[in-house]
């Protein structure tokens, strides 16, 4: 395999659905990320192989929504570009494609990323009224029509949420919130542990921004229906939050006896995040200093009901591969889907009893708290599902090089029942 | 036959009549020899008709994207006289009364651009198709030359359209794309346009489908053929005539009289009226000024060596004010997605609002599609850094009027991009050779000074200094072109062209107030003169500050003679800034309106006001703009006076029916105007009014401007 590298990665603002980025469709959260890294590294736009995008929500205007945001970032015509799905991991999907072209000499250049506006998901209408539309068209005369239209009841007009459903695993059933219930009441995860997790998301978060942590990762985008705004900071992070206000919340998904809060999960959020990922001959080429290197990446299945275990096998499949071990990485963003799965995937690795129920040999270690999600996560920041897998390694790349450590884990939950891991390597010391 | 310009085939009893085939310029146009090929082609058809060889003829272009431009220009221009004029229009209405006669089916298979004789042809025939290709254009622009349509155009096409859309087509010399002309019956139908030519003939032999046109059409022509509705429409049309062309414009009225005198005479009758004023107006003066600026146009469009200079693909900006959004908004719109950098998000905000407010009225007006405006907006990357600086072609300075800044500012810049990235300033007016001296590589640099409001105000001054490249000068004017802007090249200097000379006239205008005259005399004289505003509008739409401060300049730079009068001072003083507080010599509401003069202004003035021959009025704000503009020649700013004219017109709005500043002096005369001079000079003051030494040079030698 030949060594892939990660030039220079960006994100988008991250900012709950229904705000500020609402009326950003799918392409713009990611398009302009694409122009700026083209043009901060001199690739010229008839150069690049491919643009690989995650995302989830398909947006019915851009059903390859890749190869628009290709297009839109002034690329090449001749530019291939497709879209990538693997529920929240979409976006570590792309690498990971991105990784295989560049390793195997297939490809040179590539952008690889995510994006996904969780605002622009759909309201669908019922199955009966589909086919009532679709019979209206097909008839011929106004009486016919008049008939059919006598069959119509009020109830059709129910519509169906896009993302309510595209939250509830299929196969078993489970919205998103109730598996990590599930976990919470099978490892003994408290409320108070959760909301405390959650806080400490909030904290991280509100510090990173006041330190300005975050400032050379987010590049500002255009909004507002003018489209004379920019912002420039994540839309989340509560400076005024306390375990006490957490904790006053109320169950969502199991009402009355749960633990899972909209306090303590991840928002529904509008984002993306893009990879300049090149060659060893690109990098020469064009005089690049890559921030990293993509080391390797692992994605795993396991039971859909306790998918916010995912990161737990996917974890151990990347240090498998690469020889590393846990102890080595000095940096860890574990997407916190919800706090209880983030506190799980913790226990789980350090007990061996437990990993053995899960399969694994041995236990794969501790992940400090000092080294786990340290500009917060999720929870503050939000996860647009089609980006976070890439904007995970974002904000991991950026903080390795702050503190010139060497080795970092990016990994996180999947819906539907799997886990990612990517390891990446600091090359700026 | 032995034809240079045209072609001619007959395939399958079908005549093939094709134009362009010959053509070296982009755009075909109908000369002399081409209207007499055309003549002994049509001659022949008849012949072959009578011995019933022909079942059709088709007029087409082998040109893509030019149908015909219409009679050459140069044809209308060198008609001497009335008379010649009028028996020039007479031959060509001959020549398409007989294609109108002819028995057999005939067509005009328009791909592209169809304009005036043109199209004027086109209509002679029993069917007009056109393409579906985006550049199909139909129109009569004659009245924009001054003159009226005079092959026949202004007798049929009311016929094929209806009086309200002929009016309006032939009065404003709006083109319609393919699609309305189809809508209003122009055409007979959108073909598609690879195909157009194979189609055509199976077409041709079916008899015309009578028009239905639906109740609508037919209430429109009920409403507009009767004698009392015609009355209306024309009471109508000559009101808004006059209110656009403020009088000035002879040609659309003469139009209207035209069409309204000509109702029900027979073609005869109708086009020898069309042929004597057709005849009249070309010997007008503003139609000779007219023409005048076409051909100045024309030409400033032209560049040898386009291909190969540099294209500029991607723009930047440095500074998000108004003019700094307005030039990113340029970018954008010329999808040359541009990166637009200032200090702070705040003053980002602020370029953005004034790129999607220059995109505002083009999305109303449904010009433009929700998508588009997303697209360009989108592409205008507001940044507080310099990265990605290094993927642009062009960057634009707007910063802060301050020498030392904008020093500042060009050093780094120069370390942040690649080294054939051409390097502009924006700046109206410091010297641009002296910010040349901050740059390793001052060969890549000049001035690119646009006018307020970018968006709509068409010249750019690209100002040279001494070691910038031609290459660097040349890119900049083709890129001026590529973004459909009028440019021209000058030198160094106070003020730059435009500016200069317009200093000495928004001067004068403060000294005729101090003098008594008042606001509305001083505005009005110049309104009649046909400026678009007058000078004391002017000043207000500047800003009193800039004014005050380009009057300084001015004063540094050109000495007495451009003496600076305090008034801009003590204005500055009450707080009147202008439009941009509302408050200037007039007061503003919010969305610009003039709501009432301001009366601390007018507490300044003196409180008698005396009154002034409007002649006198004009030639004292005029005169000192001619005698700036010899000192621009003298000193070499330019090279000839068409440059300032194409300068004043498309950078102040000067009258084009006047053709131009020195093309007016020119017609005034030069001794004239020296006489003045010399008049003022004694009268008011011998500083201000002391002639230039080419004017005196020009009046001695009885030359002209033009003659230089």
């Amino acid at each position: 395999m030949k060594p892939v590298y990660l030039v220079e990665g960006k994100r988008t603002p991250q900012v709950k659905s229904g705000a500020d980025l609402q009326d950003v469709a799918a392409p713009y959260l990611a398009h302009y990320l694409i122009r700026h890294l083209a043009d901060k590294h001199g690739i010229p736009s008839d150069a690049v192989d491919e643009v690989i995008i995650g995302n989830t929500g398909t947006p019915a205007k851009y059903p390859n929504v890749g190869r628009v945001i290709a297009l839109e970032a002034g690329l090449d015509k001749k530019t291939s570009g497709y879209t990538v799905h693997r529920n929240c991991a979409a976006g570590m999907e792309a690498l990971s494609q991105g990784f295989i072209k560049i390793a195997s000499g297939r490809s040179d250049i590539i952008f690889a990323g995510g994006a996904e506006s969780m605002s622009q998901m759909p309201l669908l209408f019922s199955k009966k009224m589909t086919a009532l539309f679709v019979d209206l068209m097909k008839a011929k005369s106004g009486m016919q029509k008049l008939a059919l239209l006598s069959h119509f009841r009020p109830d059709y007009l129910k519509p169906i949420i896009a993302i309510e459903q595209g939250l509830t695993d299929p196969f078993c059933g489970l919205n998103m919130g109730l598996t990590a219930e599930k976990l919470a009441r099978e490892l003994g995860i408290s409320r108070q542990e959760q909301d405390e997790f959650a806080n400490r998301s909030h904290q991280r978060a509100v510090a990173a921004q006041k330190e300005g942590r975050f400032a050379e990762e987010i590049l500002a985008i255009t909004m507002g229906a003018k489209l004379d705004k920019v912002l420039a900071e994540d839309v989340g992070p509560r400076a005024n939050s306390t375990v006490e206000g957490l904790g006053k919340m109320k169950p969502y998904f199991e009402k009355g006896t749960g633990t899972v809060t909209v306090g303590n999960a991840c928002p529904i959020t509008d984002g993306g995040s893009v990879w300049l990922m090149c060659s060893e001959e690109a990098v020469k080429k064009y005089n690049l200093k890559p921030m990293a290197r993509m080391v390797d990446y692992h994605f795993h299945g396991l039971e859909p009901e306790r998918m916010g275990l995912g990161p737990v096998l996917a974890t151990a499949g990347v240090l498998k591969r690469t020889g590393l071990t846990l102890d080595q990485m000095d940096l860890v963003e574990l997407n916190e889907a919800f706090a209880a799965q983030v506190i799980a995937c913790q226990r789980v690795m350090k007990d061996k009893t437990l990993a053995a129920k899960w399969g694994l040999e041995d236990a794969i270690g501790e992940i400090s708290a000092d080294k786990l999600n340290v500009n917060g996560g999720g929870i503050a920041l939000g996860h647009p599902v089609g980006s976070t897998g890439s904007r995970l390694v974002v904000t991991l790349a950026h903080e390795l090089r702050r503190r010139k450590k060497k080795y970092g884990l990016a990994t996180l939950c999947i819906g539907g029942g799997q886990g990612g891991a990517t390891i990446i390597e600091n090359l700026q010391n | 036959m032995q034809l240079t310009q045209l072609t001619f085939d007959v395939k399958d009893a079908i005549a093939y009549v094709g134009f362009g085939k010959y053509e070296k310029k982009s755009m075909t146009t109908l000369s002399r020899d081409a209207m007499e090929e055309l003549r002994q082609i049509v001659t022949e058809i008849g012949v072959r008709e009578k011995k019933k060889e022909l079942k059709g003829v088709i007029f087409f272009s082998h040109k893509p994207g030019v149908f015909l431009a219409g009679v050459d220009v140069n044809l209308i221009n060198s008609m001497k006289s009335e008379a010649e004029a009028a028996r020039g229009a007479e031959q060509g209405q001959f020549l398409y009364n007989m294609i109108e006669d002819l028995r057999i089916p005939t067509a005009a298979v328009v791909d592209g651009v169809c304009l005036g004789g043109g199209l004027e042809l086109s209509l002679s025939c029993d069917r007009i198709y056109a393409s579906d290709n985006p550049k199909t254009a139909l129109g009569l622009p004659e009245v924009m030359l001054g003159v009226l349509p005079g092959f026949g155009g202004t007798y049929r096409l009311p016929k094929k359209v209806g009086l309200p859309n002929a009016l309006d087509m032939i009065l404003t010399g709006r083109q319609v794309k393919g699609k309305a002309a189809f809508k209003m019956g122009l055409v007979e139908a959108l073909l598609p346009t690879e195909r157009m030519l194979e189609l055509v003939p199976a077409l041709l032999v079916k008899p015309v489908p009578s028009k239905k046109g639906g109740f609508e059409k037919t209430l429109e022509r009920v409403a507009t053929e009767n004698f009392l509705t015609r009355k209306i429409v024309f009471q109508k049309a000559r009101e808004k005539v006059l209110e656009q062309s403020k009088g000035f414009y002879p040609a659309p009225l003469k139009i209207l009289e035209v069409l309204e005198a000509g109702a029900g005479k027979g073609r005869d009758a109708y086009l020898a009226m069309e042929a004597q004023a057709f005849g009249d107006l070309s010997q007008t003066v503003v139609s000779k000024n007219l023409q005048h600026l076409f051909f100045l146009t024309d030409k400033s469009k032209k560049l040898d060596n386009k291909e190969e200079l540099p294209t500029v693909k991607r723009g930047g900006v440095l500074g998000a004010g108004v003019m700094g959004g307005g030039i990113a908004w340029l970018f954008a719109n010329s999808d040359q997605a541009p990166i637009m950098k200032d200090l702070n998000q705040a003053a980002l905000e602020l370029g953005l609002k004034q790129a999607s407010g220059n995109f505002a009225s083009a999305l109303r007006k449904r010009r433009m599609s929700e998508d588009d405006f997303n697209r360009k907006m989108r592409s205008i990357t507001p940044t507080t850094s310099f990265e990605g600086f290094k993927g642009i072609d062009l960057v634009v300075e707007a910063v802060v009027e301050n020498m030392d800044v904008k020093k500042k500012v060009f050093a780094e810049l120069e370390t942040k991009v690649r080294p054939d990235c051409l390097l502009t300033s924006n700046t109206s007016s410091l010297s641009v050779t002296e910010m040349a001296s901050a740059l390793q590589d001052s060969s890549r640099f000049a001035g690119l000074h646009f006018f307020n409001p970018v968006n709509k105000m068409p010249l750019v001054e690209i100002i040279a200094h001494p070691g910038a490249s031609q290459q660097t000068l040349q890119t900049l004017y083709k890129w001026a072109l590529d973004v459909k802007k009028t440019p021209v090249i000058v030198n160094d200097g106070p003020g730059f062209l435009v500016n200069r000379i317009l200093a000495p006239y928004l001067n004068e205008a403060a000294y005729l107030l101090e003098a008594g005259i008042s606001i509305a005399d001083i505005d009005q004289a110049a309104l009649n003169f046909g400026m678009p505003m007058g000078p004391c509008r002017l000043m207000d739409e500047v800003g009193l500050d800039v004014c005050e401060k380009v009057g300084k300049i001015m004063q540094q730079g050109l000495g007495v003679r451009a003496l600076a009068n305090p008034l801009s001072h003590k204005l500055t003083q009450t707080g009147a800034l202008g439009r941009k507080n509302n408050k200037g010599f007039y007061l503003y509401d919010e969305k610009g309106k003039v709501i009432g003069k301001n009366p601390e202004v007018e507490a300044l003035l003196p409180s008698k006001s005396i009154s002034m021959d409007e002649t006198q009025l004009q030639m004292r704000l005029f005169l000192p703009m001619v005698n700036e503009a010899a000192y621009c020649l003298t000193d070499k700013i330019i090279d000839k006076a068409a440059t300032v004219d194409m300068g004043m017109i498309y950078g102040t709005g000067f009258p084009p029916f006047k053709g131009g500043l020195l093309s007016w002096a020119d017609t005034e005369g030069a001794d004239r105007m020296l006489a003045m001079m010399q008049q003022f000079a004694a009268e008011i003051s011998p500083e201000r009014y002391a002639p230039a030494p080419l004017l005196v040079e020009l009046a001695q030698s009885r030359r002209k401007f033009y003659d230089l």
